[in-house]
């Protein structure tokens, strides 16, 4: 094959497919870069899921070791996030389940998670303010809702998921995902409307 | 039962940008003639704003931490995986010897054996022994390293 065909081919080869072919082979480079493409996502998605900035560095880490060692198992005809939330789902419920204190199929203790911590970027004070009681507001609210009415909200609404990618990360169906990011919506709303009564 | 038609659109805005053209056109045809819908989508809206607006980051520490750790790993498994492949280069050297030597040893037990005087279910017995004896011992070691390498996975963190 041409120099020319060899770029032509590459151009065309997927994100997916490369990320598929560097995990395979465990090339660090590439997960550093992938590390640091997703790692707000993943954290703010590990941190609504788990309730707790702290367990949620954990289980940041633990998830990439675990993409690592089964980085093999990525097909790359998926998108890659799908793959890695669903990893960071299990590793989650596994850790949930070993504890025994909490499940994700059931709202979390108030008192067991502190309230989630701004993004440390606030160029005014009075910003830091209302960002801060914000984002505790939010999370305030978030945290008393079930958690696979959470998952699917913050999913859908902060990570920017289409319905069908959260059906595969969540295993969950099409028509149980609307009917949870319905539910979970409403429970939103009434919680803030609350904290702002 | 009938859905209610409030509630079928109310399941509409939550689905936000996933709605269909002809979901998008009912959905606006309803919120222009009721109130509480609008009422609802205006409220959903403010909502899923302040929840967008919740910015959360990774430290660089985190991210740094992560990434050596990750590499760190990647070079043990690298170093089992390089391992694995000496282990099996070995047994395959070890089972074409032993099928080489295998018709000149059980010769020599045999002569061994008529030398001796012995019987052929003991000269035989001692060739088995002989013979299964090197893979049984390099057997017990590779389970004992493998025990202890499963244990090291286990407390690594």
């Amino acid at each position: 094959m041409n120099a020319a065909a060899h770029f032509f081919t590459m151009g065309m080869e997927s994100e997916a497919s490369v990320i598929a072919r560097g995990l395979r082979r465990r090339d660090p480079d590439l997960l550093d870069r992938l590390i640091e493409q997703y790692q707000h996502r993943l954290l703010r998605y590990l941190i609504h899921l788990a309730g707790s900035r702290e367990l949620a560095e954990d289980l940041f880490q633990e998830t990439w070791i675990r993409v690592l060692e089964r980085g093999h198992q990525y097909d790359g005809k998926h998108e890659f996030s799908t793959w890695l939330y669903a990893i960071a789902r299990n590793l989650t419920i596994d850790y949930l389940r070993k504890k025994g204190t909490v499940s994700l199929d059931g709202p979390m203790d108030d008192d067991e998670h502190a309230p989630l911590e701004p993004a440390d970027k606030a160029p005014a004070a009075w910003e830091v303010v209302a960002q801060h009681e914000q984002a505790e507001r939010i999370s305030a609210a978030l945290i008393t809702i079930p958690a696979e009415y959470r998952e699917t909200v913050v999913l859908r609404f902060q990570e920017g998921m289409a319905l069908e990618e959260i059906a595969s990360v969540t295993g969950a169906r099409l028509g149980t995902v609307k009917s949870r990011l319905y539910r979970g919506l409403n429970m939103l709303m009434s919680r803030l409307k609350g904290a702002q009564a | 039962m009938m859905r209610d038609i409030h509630d079928e659109m109310r399941e509409l805005i939550a689905l936000g940008d996933s709605l269909s053209g002809a979901q998008q056109e009912q959905l606006r045809a309803h919120l222009q003639d009721c109130a509480d819908c609008r009422s609802y989508a205006e409220t959903a809206v403010k909502a899923l704003q302040a929840l967008r607006s919740v910015n959360i980051a990774a430290g660089t520490r985190l991210v740094h931490a992560t990434q050596t750790r990750v590499r760190f790993h990647a070079a043990r498994l690298r170093e089992a995986r390089e391992r694995m492949w000496l282990v099996g280069l070995a047994c395959l050297a070890v089972g074409l010897s032993a099928t080489l030597t295998a018709p000149l040893l059980w010769r020599l037990f045999a002569w061994i054996g008529e030398s001796m005087g012995l019987s052929a279910l003991v000269w035989q017995t001692g060739f088995a022994v002989f013979f299964i004896a090197p893979a049984l011992v390099v057997s017990l070691l590779l389970i004992a390293r493998g025990a202890h390498l499963s244990d090291q996975t286990r407390n690594w963190k």
